[in-house]
């Protein structure tokens, strides 16, 4: 079957791009800038490479990372954020941040100020709570037997709680403070 | 006779996975491997996407600081769900997601506490770290960096959606068009077109200045 027959239908197709000089003549300046913009993108990501490349320290903490992979611990699930779902109050300065996490039928209040970090288990129980800032813990905590925890050391940069209760190993969602 | 292929079809016939099919076609078996304890595999996976990761952070013009912690919670979270990521053949769109949603969220937080929303104060944060220093030093690539120095100046210099798009695009491997969706929040059909526009733009400029 002839190919020329074929163009005038479904040109779009673009079936027979290696055969016919007349397709070639018909989209030689868009494949010309095809080609130039190809090349400006290719360009672009080697001085991107030499520019802006992935900073080495952050490439080993990525790759260290790999030890806050459990399977075992349960996530306890980010499902209020005050940055993102409250409604900013006008004139408010230094508002908390207050997150909740939930995992299962244990939910995590936390409130992080400048000057420290408050938290509540409900239903309440004691717990022992690691504050993790990367793969190695910080800080460990106690929550007392109404639920309570609190830290005088406001969490910096990224951070997760690491709560053993009951048998249990829960750790909430990582984020950044 | 032939009028060739129009415009809107040459769009459309541009593939939206490019040559991310190829670098990622087996980004999900390394997930599955990492999740059963491979670490060559989780190193592959950093190595193959964290320049994705990257590309979002600066996408968003975040400053240093905030940059360098967006990126390790993203990476934090990643491990934390391996093996509970639904489609581990889309991780490289799971982190681009979750990098915008922190760069998003301290845009956010830096709106709240700073009483400007001067983007200057934003740039100026990141213009810091201009690696450039650490580049130029050897005689043999002074004339290659000035080039490179150049056509880097003139993408900067692009509006903020084609540098923000464009900073995505030039991660390496490529990401895919999906990945590239997740890492801006815009519609995979729609970035072909503003790809080409940006491109476009980005050539104009280096013409008039008579580079390359």
């Amino acid at each position: 079957m002839n190919d020329m027959n074929d163009m005038n239908g479904i040109n779009g197709a673009n079936g027979g791009h290696d055969g016919g000089q007349d397709d070639v003549f018909g989209e030689a300046p868009f494949v010309d800038e095809e080609l130039d913009h190809d090349r400006l993108e290719e360009e672009l990501r080697e001085a991107t490479a030499i520019l802006d490349p992935v900073p080495a320290e952050l490439r080993r903490i990525a790759i260290e990372a790999y030890a806050l992979h459990d399977l075992d611990a349960r996530i306890a699930e980010l499902t209020f954020d005050s940055l993102v779902d409250a409604i900013p109050v006008r004139g408010a300065v230094d508002v908390p941040r207050m997150l909740t996490f939930h995992s299962g039928g244990l939910t995590v209040d936390v409130e992080v100020t400048g000057d420290g970090l408050l938290g509540q288990l409900l239903p309440p129980q004691s717990a022992a709570i690691e504050v993790l800032h990367g793969p190695r813990a910080t800080a460990v905590l106690t929550a007392d037997d109404m639920g309570r925890f609190s830290s005088t050391a406001p969490p910096t940069g990224p951070f997760a709680l690491r709560l053993r209760t009951g048998g249990e190993v829960v750790v909430t969602e990582w984020l950044r403070a | 006779m032939r009028s060739g292929t129009s415009p809107a079809t040459a769009y459309d016939d541009r593939p939206y996975t490019r040559g991310g099919t190829v670098d990622r076609s087996d980004v999900g078996a390394l997930v599955r491997s990492a999740v059963d304890g491979d670490t060559a595999a989780w190193k592959a996976l950093v190595d193959g996407l964290s320049p994705l990761v990257w590309s979002v952070v600066r996408a968003h013009r975040l400053s240093d600081a905030d940059g360098h912690e967006v990126y390790q919670t993203v990476w934090f979270r990643f491990a934390q769900h391996l093996g509970r990521i639904r489609e581990p053949h889309k991780a490289g769109s799971w982190l681009a997601s979750t990098a915008r949603n922190e760069c998003l969220k301290v845009i956010k937080g830096l709106k709240r506490l700073t009483p400007t929303d001067d983007p200057q104060l934003l740039d100026r944060a990141s213009e810091d770290r201009t690696p450039e220093q650490s580049v130029l030093d050897s005689e043999e690539a002074a004339a290659q960096s000035e080039l490179v120095r150049f056509l880097w100046q003139e993408f900067e210099a692009l509006g903020d959606r084609c540098r923000q798009l464009l900073r995505v695009l030039i991660a390496s491997p490529p990401p895919s068009y999906q990945e590239v969706s997740a890492a801006l929040g815009i519609a995979v059909g729609s970035i072909g077109p503003m790809r080409q526009r940006c491109l476009r733009r980005l050539r104009a400029r280096l013409d008039a200045r008579g580079a390359l």
